[in-house]
């Protein structure tokens, strides 16, 4: 089990695993590209209010997700009247393969801790 | 959307500049979204300036971390390595830089410590500032400070509506029986006040309660904690427990808590009960008080209430015209007697770290100079501005972490050497009383802030190299190399001044206390022995003399004692002995009186401690039989009494009818009892046997070590009776030195100090010469290739950096010469221009200063043009 903690390797850059917030904003731009605004509010929504988020935080997040390639930034194309032109943000394809590798981590986990025989209360 | 307001902008500005411009307008419109959802009160703003700086510092660690491009962990360890294999390769530059910072550290960590741990120790009581010291005050009759009657105290703490309790106590010895022998313990008596006054609960047991404030309710003791682990053995039924005192057995009743301290330290407290305090005389004075203040009372409105009380006091007790009672915060007073000790070490150590923290800024110039093209090169592989920035800062902070680190080490070394150069006690100006110097140890908070100065500091210092890393051109490192230099020599005349100021001040200490310990007190304290003798209040005066006599007859068999002799009390203990003296004319009816301090002496005093007669002459074996008849006074006493110079003749009594028309036979030279600074209060010398005091001062002049004798005198005067106690057995110069303790302390700090400074100062400005000779070297080579002689080279280095230096001296004279007018309080007879020490301060430091400017100077000629040119 302790394994699942090691470090592993997705397309030779070495990783970490994903911290929390860092899996639901890349869970939430893998479904659909979104712009930052949006994003803090389905954020807030999915996470039932659990995840908040400062604007701060969530750029520093979006900024490092970008910078290791898991996520890109689109132009979006500027609205008449509107002011300077908005980004939206998606998952690449490296992003939601990292995505996955992170989820079967976390499987793998679950696995194991099932195999002790641990059940929830009530169930 | 309406905009943000224009200084939520602002804000972006804790952002790395790239990340703030790929985000920033993107976080603002987020942030204004959020507040607007939460509402635009002022609640929400300040939730919105969260909301846009919260992320700012996780995005400079991610920077730092992603520095060069590189994986987090690897990047890191690569720098860590490379910074220590290029530490490594400038060893000496390394080395000067954790010296100076350690240096620094450890004189301020030693000094501060000092301060707050036996200074400024906290104090144990609840709400410490009300609390109190009230003294009798008589200015015309020179008593500034003095005690006060039972009766008088008893009057005041009834009377006193602005005090909410006031007690009295009384410093006192205990005798205690141990295997037969009295062991002797200082001991308190104190009023049932005493510890409702200082806020202080019992640790086991009771304090003094209603039940003690009259006597003939048991005999209770309450002992320290300290008292109860050392000689009790801490041991659980230490309530109720009997002590064997030497005249009546007493019950503990109480242990105080360990942390329990007052000004006058005593392992036991004694009631002293209102019975027996009312029946003292009302002009028997010698009663300290404490008092609290009420919490809605101040101290003027204290002071004024406390006037009218010694007003009404005076009108019903003559004797009381012209005193008054004052009241001051018992931390005022011992702060008092070592303010200027601190400031001349607050003053002192601030230009040390003055004069380190410049050497430092230099040490790095020159680094930075130095390491130009090394971070060109780095640059121009790739090298981020993260990762240069890493480097530097991991260089910095980690000579300042070793440096400082360093200097704590040796800070408890030092701070034993500076306990062992302080005495027990240091005496409070003014009065009769003296105040325990604890042990200093290094202090945690103290320790942290030196850590946090050296590198707080350092970065600093550092940061025109970082800045110019940041650029990312190794030719920001080279301009600001050529540009620096001029900054740089500023730096030096920063340096010579501080280091002259503190040769100066380390100059006028050294004098002030040259002229201290020479100062003639009145006596030889070397070779004299000194202990006190005796508890034989229950004698008469008959007994009493005969037990005294025999005890100085078998001492002076001793082999090795050259005389003994006796006195009520030694000088020099902060102990004091007052008359009322009344001045008789030829009728012997009394003319006027006074209150004036005198001793009783026996037949070998004199002669024993070394004091001179100046006019008349001396006790002889007549003046000790029967009623005394004879006195001698002080010079004091003469010039104060009798300005004609006709005191030898004139007739005086005392209060005591055992001290009645007495002439006087002869004047003694004066002997300032508190101390070579201090003026010799006035005295009257009379025999003792008319009414000794139950406890002497034995005075025993000695041939050698006066503690060598200490065991042979105490079996000599056991020898007498086994039953009577001895204490405060210590040589002469050991009281006298309690006087000179602060000023002594002073001296070695701040000549340590300034030692150090002057050190500093000078590899300073060897190291700014050699910079700039460094840096000018093409420049050099070419004129010398030119035609230019070496020695032309040299005297244009010194005549760049002369002017500098002789700025500096100047204005370190003047800073001299005002810090030590600040602390004047510490110089005794040496004023702060004293030209002798200026003028050796300043041949010093320019000296100092020329040396360290020419030997780099010197190699600005031995370039070789040809080698400089082709490189």
């Amino acid at each position: 089990m302790h394994s699942a903690y090691i470090k592993f390797s997705n397309q030779g850059a070495l990783m970490a695993p994903l911290k929390p917030a860092q899996q639901l904003i890349l869970l939430l731009l893998a479904e659909e590209p979104t712009y930052g605004v949006a994003l803090l509010e389905r954020i807030d929504e999915r996470s039932g209010g659990e995840l908040r988020l400062n604007a701060g935080s969530l750029y520093r997040m979006l900024a490092a997700l970008v910078e290791d390639g898991f996520v890109e930034a689109i132009e979006a194309p500027r609205r008449e009247g509107a002011g300077a032109p908005r980004k939206s943000y998606g998952a690449t394809p490296v992003g939601k393969r990292a995505l996955l590798a992170e989820s079967r981590r976390q499987e793998a986990i679950l696995d194991a801790v099932r195999a002790l025989g641990l059940s929830e209360p009530g169930s | 959307m309406t905009p943000p307001p224009r200084w939520f902008r602002l804000l972006l500005r804790l952002y790395p500049k790239a990340h703030r411009e790929d985000y920033g307008d993107e976080i603002l419109e987020a942030a204004e979204h959020q507040r607007r959802q939460r509402g635009i009160g002022p609640m929400g703003t300040v939730r919105a300036v969260w909301d846009i700086a919260g992320g700012a510092p996780g995005v400079w660690i991610d920077t730092m971390r992603r520095g060069g491009g590189m994986g987090t962990t690897r990047g890191w360890g690569l720098d860590a390595r490379f910074v220590l294999r290029s530490l490594w390769g400038s060893r000496g530059y390394v080395a000067t830089a954790v010296v100076v910072l350690a240096c620094a550290v450890a004189a301020n960590a030693s000094v501060f410590s000092y301060v707050r741990g036996t200074l400024l120790p906290d104090v144990p009581y609840s709400n410490p500032d009300e609390v109190l010291l009230v003294w009798g005050s008589n200015v015309t009759e020179g008593q500034l400070r003095d005690v006060v009657s039972g009766p008088n105290f008893l009057d005041l703490r009834e009377r006193s509506t602005t005090l909410s309790s006031v007690a009295a106590l009384h410093s006192d010895a205990a005798y205690l029986m141990v295997d037969g022998r009295p062991v002797v313990l200082d001991a308190q008596e104190v009023s049932v006040e005493f510890f409702d006054v200082l806020g202080v609960d019992a640790h086991r047991g009771r304090l003094f309660e209603e039940e003690d404030r009259m006597s003939g309710n048991g005999a209770p003791v309450v002992i320290t904690h300290a008292f109860w682990h050392d000689h009790l053995g801490g041991r659980e039924d230490v309530v109720g427990l009997p002590l064997d005192f030497e005249t009546d057995p007493r019950t503990i009743i109480g242990v105080l808590p360990p942390d329990f301290e007052f000004i006058a330290p005593a392992p036991l407290f004694l009631p002293a009960h209102d019975d027996q305090l009312a029946a003292y005389a009302r002009s028997n004075i010698h009663w300290n008080i404490v008092a609290r203040l009420a919490p809605s009372a101040s101290l003027e409105a204290a002071n004024r209430e406390l006037a009218e009380i010694m007003t009404e006091i005076s009108r019903e007790w003559a004797m009381y015209e012209g005193w008054t009672f004052f009241a001051e915060p018992l931390h005022d007073i011992t702060v008092a007697a070592v303010r200027p000790v601190i400031l001349a070490l607050t003053g002192t150590v601030l230009l040390v770290l003055l004069v380190a923290l410049v050497n430092l800024a230099t040490l790095f110039r020159v680094r930075a100079f130095a390491r130009g093209p090394e971070l060109g090169v780095r640059s121009a592989l790739g090298a981020g501005t993260a990762s240069l920035t890493r480097v530097l800062l991991m260089e910095t902070v980690g000579i300042a972490v070793v440096g400082a680190t360093l200097g704590l080490v040796a800070t408890p070394f030092i701070l034993d050497r500076v306990a062992a150069l302080v005495p027990a006690w240091v005496a409070i100006p003014d009065s009769a009383a003296r105040v325990p110097i604890l042990s200093a140890q290094l202090d945690p908070a103290v320790a942290l802030t030196s850590i946090g100065i050296a590198v707080i500091g350092s970065i600093l210092l550092s940061w025109p190299t970082l800045r110019s890393a940041l650029s990312g051109t190794s030719l920001g490192v080279r301009r600001g190399g050529h540009e620096g230099i001029r900054g740089t020599r500023l730096l030096v005349g920063v340096e010579v001044a501080a280091a002259t100021a503190l040769c100066i001040g380390a100059g006028l200490m050294l004098r002030s206390t040259h002229q201290l310990l020479t100062t003639d007190v009145g006596i030889e304290a070397e070779g004299l022995l000194t202990m006190m003798v005796g508890d034989v209040w229950g004698l008469d005066a008959e007994g009493r003399t005969a037990y005294f006599e025999e005890v100085v007859a078998r001492v002076e068999q001793l082999p090795g004692v050259e005389s003994a002799g006796m006195m009520g009390y030694v000088d020099f203990q902060a102990e004091d002995d007052y008359a009322r003296v009344y001045f008789l004319d030829r009728e012997l009816q009394p003319v006027r009186d006074i209150r004036e301090e005198w001793r009783r002496v026996d037949a070998g005093l004199f002669a024993s401690v070394g004091m001179r007669i100046a006019s008349g002459r001396t006790f002889d074996p007549d003046d000790f039989q029967g009623t005394p008849r004879s006195a001698i006074v002080n010079q004091a006493f003469a010039t104060k009494h009798y300005p004609d110079g006709d005191a030898v003749g004139q007739l005086v009594s005392t209060h005591n009818a055992r001290y009645r028309d007495l002439r006087i036979i002869g004047v003694s030279v004066d002997v300032r009892t508190r101390g070579p600074a201090s003026v010799a209060p006035p005295m009257l010398y009379v025999p003792l046997q008319g009414d000794p005091r139950g406890t002497q001062g034995l005075h025993v002049r000695v041939q050698g070590e006066p503690m060598a004798f200490a065991e042979s005198v105490r079996d000599a005067v056991w020898s007498v009776d086994p039953s009577q106690p001895i204490h405060w057995v210590s040589p002469m110069t050991q009281w006298v030195s309690m006087w000179v303790a602060v000023p002594r302390t002073a001296r070695a700090l701040v000549s340590s100090l300034a030692g150090l400074a002057g050190v500093l100062a000078t590899i300073g400005i060897f190291g700014v010469v050699a910079y700039t000779v460094r840096t000018r070297r093409k420049e050099f080579g070419v004129r010398l290739a030119l035609g230019a002689s070496p020695r032309r080279l040299e005297r244009d280095q010194l005549h760049a950096i002369g002017p500098i230096i002789v700025l500096g001296l100047a204005a370190g004279t003047v800073i001299g010469i005002a810090g030590a007018s600040a602390a004047r309080a510490l110089l005794h007879q040496v004023e702060p221009t004293d030209p002798l020490t200026l003028g050796v301060a300043l041949t010093v430091m320019g000296a100092a200063s020329l040396c360290a400017s020419l030997l780099p100077a010197r190699r600005a000629g031995r370039i070789d043009p040809v080698e400089v040119i082709h490189r």
